[in-house]
């Protein structure tokens, strides 16, 4: 069997509850990148990374309200939500691992393949079929050996975009019967980098998922979208080519203002750090594992907001701050006598 | 160094030079960027003049300004920005105790007294709304009825209901985050179904604290009663969207300016440093505005260009040209001077940067008036112990106030005022929380876990209300010119003289006496103390006060309803120069218990409306100039 | 980085002296920066006799606490060349200032030219501890989110 196309109501839930999943994953890793820069540093790459960070959190609420307007439920809390890192995502037409790693031209290496744009004619969705990985999708997998990849995360949200399509036409204005106090309105939502979209019917849930795919690939290689935002992929490009894009700009000829980029002013954390990496007892290992808990509450205060209180959001808002003050605390202790290696958060929970 | 131009849209010296543009304006602050943004986006052709250097249109820039206040010793409202020989500021910390007979003549600002004010103002692109709070409050309808209603000073030669559809435009343009429910006070009228564009900042905990006590405590004056309230404050901060707003279109909050993509600043976070740097840009200020004028392309800036000259024409009283010295390097004097033409002038610099432009050319006024009435309001600060931790130095500089005492029959005797409850703790009045650890460390020998715990008991229960009060308009408050007092470029410095009349005096004697009950009723420790060495030390009726400025400069060009007894008229116009606009806080009549901002924001909305349309009855085919990048 | 035991009793004796553990010390990332700071302007032999003091009352006093405090009391705050440093090392960790040392301290002992009131860096200050210790932050540096200020606030007890 194939999970593509969707072709029930139950398929839909499952695919927008590994998009869920497939955003958040994408977070530890910009976070740990965003954290390691030092401060006072590599203003740009800082810009660059909050703003994809921001943005990442904006698809993850999106795809969350397309998924109460269709009678589903978010849960952030299930086990196995977050992945254990290096984690394979299921997307892209080669393999490639994504880990916790420290701000370098390696780790952009790996963010520009996560953002990598999907073809532009718009109308073949390609899957690949896979022995199966260490993954973290749920939805991927079509048999007890094997899973389906997208080639591209636009290819994966525009099997979510004909599922729509389809079963609408199949249920009617019914399919959108989810409760709409559960949706996330801009009231209670703020970033940078788009409106959230409360969807209600089908063009709502159409313009949530364009606005996802637009922001992280651009359309069809566009560098900038609709709302004349840079796409993803075209930010981190910015950092590896030296220039920011402007209007007018072919892909990878940026000639606007030059970006200037200091790889060496980072923390060396390590690379896929673990709690059993830190000494037992020690105030470091409790820190990291009290860091966990607060990501674990952090998760279940946005389940909480996507499951009928958006005004937990706001709480959840207030808890990354305090996650990103206890990371930068991490990043700064040595794990050796000469400092040549420093802890991180895990995000293992 | 010298500072690279941004050729987007900044014009060299020389190019300004050589350009008839529709409209020249001194100043990149609230002012005048709203008025280049308003007239601009008629077609109009601008260039905005800046003393400063344009720095702070990319994200990366403004960091650098947020550095420099981390790194600064002294975290004072200038403490961000670069000091500038050519374009110098007043700082805080250049106040000191004078002595009769001699001025301090040891900062920008020559202050002769007799009280020593510590207001000062920013000489940067955006002006001194890169450091205000954001406070966005409303006159009331009495403030432009002094004389008529209380028989003091002047009444305004406008009403509140003929500025308040203004006062909504500025709302829009600020971003004013704010509740209409809660405004309801002292006879403040709004539009019907009017919201403000963003909902009111979240009261902190201490805000709620307090109203649990105060709220209800009914205070007796001249024969009226007072039930006061805690009201959240309006302010240019950037919120949760109304959803009603606009008729039920909502509003989009504008956040960071950047020159390249930077989400950034679109909500509040609490960074509790709204003055003098929002890290987040969530706050209000100027250079929103002129990154809108500059899209216009029919905007030119000229930054590093220090106008120095109006010239007129005797015949006419109009104003031929303004001269600007146009320097590459702040750390050098060398500069090149040149001459802007427009069809019409707008000074926005500040009530003191005009007067002192209008004095150093020599317009002193029919009415004799340039430079007088100078006003700022006078700050009684209070400060005191809360019986618990509060939760001190968190949230936005203020969220909440105490507004009911801002008018009444009582302004016949005294003035009137407000208290701004503060979120971050001592720090205005005692310098705190360095010098609470000061104290604790070096003369109460704390150390260890003890110190932490007396940090909590004496940091976290701070509560500092501030009253500020009134100060009507009085011809001897002003700023001159004196050939002895010259910066670096040569130009004369402002000199001040200032002083509180004993109206003023009786409304802080008063606003001590209420904090000092409001105090018992929290079962708050009253720790306020003046002491005679502090400048802006007052002794009235036997007791002693300490007073600080506002920041608030008003009053040295103020509009009236004729030439004999005001600088301008009610749309900002220069009696004696039909092409010269004096715009800002410079000219209100008076200025109640508002901050500034909001209302001067109001008169230049109103004051674009005006020059638009003379523009465009003008002979002159204007349109045809609007050339710009945007044709 | 300095030698790795001078570090370590450095962040030892900040310990004891701030009541933050080594931990919270060295997650302000100033550990290097303030031994550097201390060592130019009182001199190094200065900071070894800070360290030296409290390794000796540590190994004397055994994990009493209190005795540990009391021996600091007597041997290094009230120590007329000791005291006034250490007191500057407190403040330097919880607001990243360094306060010119007293006049007293200056005529005695010598004054160093780079002996006067700064800001370490502008990392100093935002890594302050001054602020987290009483449930803040540094003012325009690392917010608390949008209306947390409405809630009562989160103060760590020690």
């Amino acid at each position: 069997m194939s999970l593509h196309p969707i072709t029930d109501v139950a398929g839909l839930h499952r695919h927008l509850e590994a998009a869920i999943q497939l955003e958040h994953a994408t977070i530890p890793p910009y976070l740990t990148a965003l954290y390691s820069i030092r401060p006072g540093t590599n203003s740009a790459a800082l810009q660059v990374l909050r703003a994809v960070a921001v943005e990442e959190m904006l698809h993850l609420t999106l795809s969350a309200n397309i998924l109460n307007a269709v009678g589903g439920s978010p849960d952030l809390t299930v086990p196995g939500f977050v992945p254990a890192f290096p984690a394979y995502l299921p997307d892209g037409e080669t393999d490639f691992e994504v880990g916790l790693r420290r701000f370098s031209t390696e780790a952009i290496d790996t963010f520009l393949k996560i953002e990598r744009p999907a073809p532009a004619d718009g109308e073949s969705i390609r899957t690949v079929e896979r022995p199966p990985r260490p993954t973290m999708l749920g939805a991927g997998k079509v048999a007890d050996d094997s899973e389906e990849h997208f080639y591209s995360i636009g290819e994966f949200y525009r099997a979510i975009e004909d599922g729509l399509i389809r079963l609408e036409a199949e249920h009617g204005p019914e399919l959108f019967a989810g409760d709409p106090r559960r949706q996330i309105t801009p009231e209670f939502y703020y970033s940078g980098g788009g409106e959230i979209i409360p969807v209600t019917d089908l063009t709502s849930a159409r313009a949530a998922i364009r606005l996802i795919a637009e922001q992280g690939e651009g359309d069809g290689g566009a560098i900038f979208d609709y709302e004349d935002e840079i796409a993803h992929y075209y930010r981190f490009q910015q950092l590896v080519l030296g220039r920011y894009y402007q209007a007018g700009d072919v892909a990878g000829s940026p000639s606007g203002l030059p970006v200037d980029v200091d790889w060496g002013a980072v923390y060396p954390i390590k690379t896929n750090a673990r709690v059993s990496d830190y000494p037992e007892g020690s105030e470091l290992r409790r820190a990291a594992e009290a860091f966990n808990r607060d990501y674990a509450g952090f998760l279940a205060l946005l389940t909480g907001a996507f499951q009928g209180e958006p005004a937990r959001l706001n709480d959840a808002m207030g808890d990354m701050f305090r996650l990103k003050d206890l990371a930068g605390q991490l990043m700064r202790q040595p794990l050796d006598a000469a400092g040549m290696e420093h802890a991180a958060p895990t995000f293992e929970v | 160094m010298t500072e690279e131009r941004n050729d987007r849209f900044e014009v060299s010296p020389e190019a300004a030079s050589s350009i008839a543009y529709d409209v020249a304006v001194v100043g990149s602050g609230v002012s005048g960027a709203l008025i280049a943004k308003e007239l601009s986006g008629r077609g109009l052709r601008v260039l905005v003049i800046e003393a400063g250097p344009s720095h702070d249109l990319t994200v990366a820039e403004y960091e650098t300004s947020l550095r420099r206040f981390y790194g600064a010793a002294s975290k004072d409202n200038n403490a961000p920005y670069a000091a500038n020989a050519n374009a110098p500021m007043p700082r805080s910390t250049d106040t000191t105790k004078l002595r009769p007979g001699e001025p301090n003549a040891d900062g920008y600002l020559v202050q002769l007294g007799p009280l020593e004010l510590d207001s000062t103002y920013t000489r940067v692109l955006g002006g001194t709304s890169r450091h205000w709070e954001g406070k966005a409050l409303r006159m009331l309808p009495d403030d432009f009825a002094l004389r008529s209603r209380f028989g003091r000073a002047a009444d305004w030669p406008l009403g509140y209901d003929d500025l308040e559809p203004y006062y909504r435009r500025a709302e829009f343009e600020l971003g004013v985050a704010g509740e209409v429910e809660e405004q309801d006070f002292a006879g403040l009228r709004f539009a019907p179904d009017y919201v403000y564009p963003m909902h009111g900042m979240p009261r902190s905990h201490l805000d709620r604290v307090i109203a649990d006590d105060l709220d209800g405590l009914e205070v007796a004056r001249d024969g009226e009663t007072f039930a006061l309230s805690v009201r959240g404050t309006p302010q240019a901060r950037n919120g949760v969207p109304n959803a009603a707003y606009d008729g039920g279109r909502g509003y989009r909050p504008v956040g960071a300016v950047s020159l390249h993509q930077a989400e950034l600043g679109e909500r509040c976070q609490g960074n509790t440093n709204c003055t003098p740097i929002c890290p987040v840009q969530a706050k209000y200020d100027a250079r929103r505005t002129l990154f809108q004028a500059l899209g216009t392309g029919r905007v030119d800036l000229l930054t590093q260009a220090v106008a120095s000259e109006v010239h007129v024409d005797p015949a006419s009283g109009r104003v031929t040209a303004i001269d600007y010295q146009a320097y590459a390097d702040p750390a050098s004097a060398e500069h090149v001077t040149g001459t802007v033409r427009a069809d019409v002038f707008v000074l926005a610099g500040n009530a003191v940067e005009n007067a002192r432009l209008m004095l150093a050319s020599g317009l002193t006024g029919s009415s004799g008036l340039v430079g007088r009435n100078l006003m700022d309001h006078a700050y009684l600060l209070t400060w005191a112990l809360m019986p618990e931790p509060v939760g001190a130095l968190r949230g936005p500089l203020c969220t909440s106030g105490i507004e009911d005492l801002r008018t009444g029959a009582f302004r016949r005797q005294h003035a009137a005022f407000r208290f701004g409850i503060h979120n971050d703790g001592w720090g205005w009045a005692t310098g705190s929380p360095y010098g609470d650890l000061e104290e604790l460390v070096d003369r109460r020998n704390t150390f260890g876990p003890a110190l932490r715990r007396a940090l909590v008991q004496q940091i976290s229960r701070q509560v500092l209300m501030a009253g500020m009060i009134e100060v009507l308009p009085d011809e001897s408050n002003r700023v001159t010119v004196d050939p002895r007092y010259r910066d670096r470029l040569g130009n004369p410095r402002p000199v001040v003289s200032f002083g509180v009349p004993p109206y003023t005096l009786e409304a802080a004697a008063f606003a001590r006496r209420l904090s000092r009950r409001l105090y018992q009723r929290l079962g708050a420790e009253d720790h306020t103390a003046y002491h005679p060495a502090e400048p802006g030390w007052v002794s009235y009726q036997g007791e002693g006060y300490v007073l600080r400025g506002g920041n608030h400069w008003a009053g040295t060009h103020v509009m009236g309803t004729s030439p004999r007894a005001s600088v301008v008229d009610a749309d900002q116009r220069s009696w004696d120069h039909p092409n010269l606009f004096l715009a800002g806080a410079g000219s209100m009549a008076s200025i109640g218990t508002s901050n500034t901002t909001l209302t001067l924001a109001a008169l230049c909305l109103r004051s674009a409306d005006t020059i638009a349309k003379d523009l465009e009855t003008a002979a002159a085919p204007v349109t045809a100039t609007a050339g710009g990048a945007g044709a | 980085m300095a030698s790795t035991d001078l570090r370590a009793e450095f962040l030892a004796l900040s310990a004891a002296l701030t009541g933050f553990s080594v931990f919270r010390l060295e997650g302000t990332g100033q550990t290097d920066a303030y031994l550097t700071t201390i060592g130019d302007i009182v001199g190094e032999a200065t900071v070894d006799a800070l360290v030296s003091v409290h390794r000796g009352l540590v190994d004397a006093t055994g994990g009493d606490e209190a005795e540990l405090q009391r021996g600091l009391r007597r041997e290094l705050l009230s120590d007329a060349k000791l005291g006034p440093v250490a007191r500057n090392l407190v403040k330097l960790w919880y607001v990243g200032t360094w306060y010119e040392l007293p006049a007293a301290w200056r005529d005695t002992f010598g004054p160093s030219l780079r002996d006067r009131t700064f800001v370490v860096s502008p990392e100093a200050y935002t890594e302050g501890l001054l602020w987290p210790a009483v449930g803040a932050n540094p003012a325009g540096a690392k917010p608390f989110g949008y209306g947390m200020w409405a809630k009562p606030p989160r103060i760590d007890t020690v």
